[in-house]
């Protein structure tokens, strides 16, 4: 009799306990396939870099040698091209962020109106965006020579210039700023538009019969509905600017000198052309966990923000 | 009352005079491109800059043999569908599990997959490459594929995981307890009614692939290069000089096609770039 019980309970722990592997396994078959890939294409890589930052890489047998330690860390930090090229990616993000947000939200207040066009004028504003950015930048490499350049050519009307835009170091980070926000600045004002259509129109009709002139419009109410939008997108202009090489390979190739080497083309060249793989290895960890700790700061950043009533 | 509504109208005018100002500067470099992409040598090089002229296929049918554009353009069509078929069905399946499967640790693997978001592509490029050469696999296909998988998946994946929680609970419920597994209800009832969000994922993440050029060059040598890296070695040249004809009929045979698939799924393209911030 007791013993009956006790099978009967075995069984039913057992039958449980495999519907439970069963259960477990059918909700991570839904995880298998993008785990694996990006363990093996994203953590993997990763793990075999940092293990190849910290070890002198053998050129012979294309592997990572013997342990060194900290080593290839000191040698980067005390290498000055390494801090030059974190500082001209510093001063692009300083530049061509705001920049792109005040434009795009700024073209998009300007424009902001119901009229029949809009349809159009959304379908034309994406296309800049989905132009190659290697192509972006050869393009402008063309539209911006100094000799035969249209750029020059229309400013010209001005009286401004003609400008040397590759051969002077800040006139190249200009136009690696002005590349990047030609591409950029439509798909802001694309999200600015259908932002400001969501805001609350009730508010603006209040003030206006409180006799709120436009800029206090602007100040007191507007910027501060917008803000979690700013914020997200200045997230999304983040995550695509830390990326920034396309542009400046077709461009600049990081010049004059090295003007507008970012670090990422740094890399690649410290990486590919000079084969100093450990030394690359190691910059490329601190980059990445520099901007994995900034993209987590903003993340969180605007999180709050929107969550704030 | 009329000065007020003639006010009104003027601001209206003005706002689409501005409208279409931003539109033409936005548009000018790619106008501009095209245009170049059919002018004779001697018509580029003019100064000032000429917009009539006799046109010419001649970059089309010449300039850009070097390129090897037919080539690379069948190359960067098999990695773009590839990389864009696998990331699709891998980053869909996980997106459900994301929105509908209570898994424990969702919330790391949602915040794992935005922060990978942020990793440069030349952080992962040094050790592709290093892993690729020993394993034999660089100047392949399938090592690009696989490669752009990294930045396509957490894409999908944030893109449907949204979709699928805005769709309707009751749909998989109920042909699960008529029975059919997960798995099950997910081919038959999720999939076919997500087709069209499946369709522009695809096709935006087919863009995605098409434009990259980190991962290309330092992956493939020949036999796998891509358009982009025509590009670039183009716009490198420097010791042929400005080689502007080749440079526009090449910018312009990488732009065309995804211009036109861009506007096929606009709304969901901007949506896909915006959402990785704004939602989660």
């Amino acid at each position: 009799m007791t013993t009956e019980t006790t099978t009967y309970r075995e069984r039913r722990v057992r039958s449980l306990a495999f519907a439970r592997i069963g259960d477990f396994a059918s909700r991570w078959t839904f995880m298998l396939p993008a785990a694996i890939i990006m363990i093996a294409m994203l953590a993997y890589p990763i793990s075999y870099m940092t293990q190849i930052s910290f070890s002198r890489f053998d050129l012979m047998t294309f592997s990572p040698g013997e342990w060194v330690g900290w080593d290839n860390y000191a040698k980067v930090l005390a290498d000055y091209r390494f801090w030059s090229s974190l500082r001209v990616t510093a001063v692009y993000l300083v530049f061509a962020l705001p920049l792109q947000i005040i434009l795009g939200f700024g073209i998009a207040y300007l424009i902001h109106a119901e009229w029949r066009g809009r349809g159009l004028i959304r379908g034309l504003f994406i296309i800049p965006m989905v132009v190659a950015p290697v192509v972006a930048g050869g393009i402008w490499r063309m539209m911006l020579d100094p000799l035969w350049g249209i750029a020059n050519y229309f400013l010209g009307f001005f009286g401004i210039g003609p400008f040397d835009w590759f051969g002077d170091p800040n006139l190249a980070m200009a136009s690696v700023v002005i590349i990047d926000t030609w591409r950029w600045t439509p798909f802001i004002v694309l999200i600015a538009s259908a932002a400001l259509l969501s805001l609350p129109r009730d508010v603006f009709e209040a003030a206006e019969i409180d006799g709120a002139n436009w800029w206090q419009m602007l100040c007191y109410i507007a910027l501060p509905l917008l803000a979690p939008i700013i914020a997200a997108t200045f997230v999304v202009r983040w995550l695509g600017a830390v990326k920034m090489f396309d542009i400046v390979l077709s461009a600049t190739l990081g010049g004059p000198g090295a003007a507008t080497k970012v670090i990422n083309l740094f890399i690649y060249e410290e990486a590919f052309r000079s084969l100093r793989f450990a030394e690359s290895s190691a910059m490329a960890v601190l980059v990445l966990v520099g901007t994995t700790i900034l993209t987590g700061i903003f993340l969180w950043g605007s999180r709050r923000l929107e969550n704030e009533p | 009352m009329t000065t007020a509504v003639k006010s009104f109208r003027w601001g209206r005018t003005i706002r689409i005079w501005v409208g279409a100002l931003a539109c033409l500067t936005f548009l000018f470099p790619i106008i501009w491109m095209v245009l170049t992409s059919f002018k004779q040598q001697t018509d580029i090089f003019t100064s000032p800059p000429t917009f009539i002229f006799a046109p010419t296929l001649i970059h089309y049918l010449e300039g850009i043999r070097p390129a090897e554009v037919p080539h690379r353009l069948l190359n960067t069509v098999i990695v773009a569908v590839g990389s864009g078929l696998l990331s699709v069905v891998a980053g869909a399946m996980a997106g459900y599990a994301l929105a509908r499967i209570k898994i424990r640790g969702a919330g790391t693997i949602g915040v794992l997959m935005l922060l990978s978001r942020g990793v440069p592509p030349v952080a992962l490029a040094v050790p592709m490459f290093l892993v690729a050469r020993k394993l034999g696999l660089t100047d392949k296909h399938i090592t690009l594929i696989l490669a752009y998988c990294t930045f396509l998946i957490p894409y999908v994946m944030w893109l449907m995981r949204g979709f699928f929680l805005a769709l309707p609970k009751e749909l998989e419920e109920a042909a699960m307890i008529d029975g059919c597994s997960r798995l099950g209800a997910f081919f038959r009832i999720i999939v076919p009614i997500s087709l069209p969000a499946l369709l522009s994922t695809l096709i935006a993440s087919m863009i995605l692939a098409w434009e990259e050029l980190l991962f290309a060059l330092v992956l493939t040598n020949r036999n796998a290069s891509t358009i982009p890296i025509a590009m670039a070695g183009i716009a490198q040249d420097t010791v042929n000089g400005a080689n502007w004809g080749a440079l526009t009929a090449v910018g312009t045979i990488t732009v065309v096609p995804v211009v036109v698939f861009a506007l096929l799924v606009q709304k969901w393209l901007i949506q896909g770039m915006a959402d990785g911030a704004t939602k989660g």
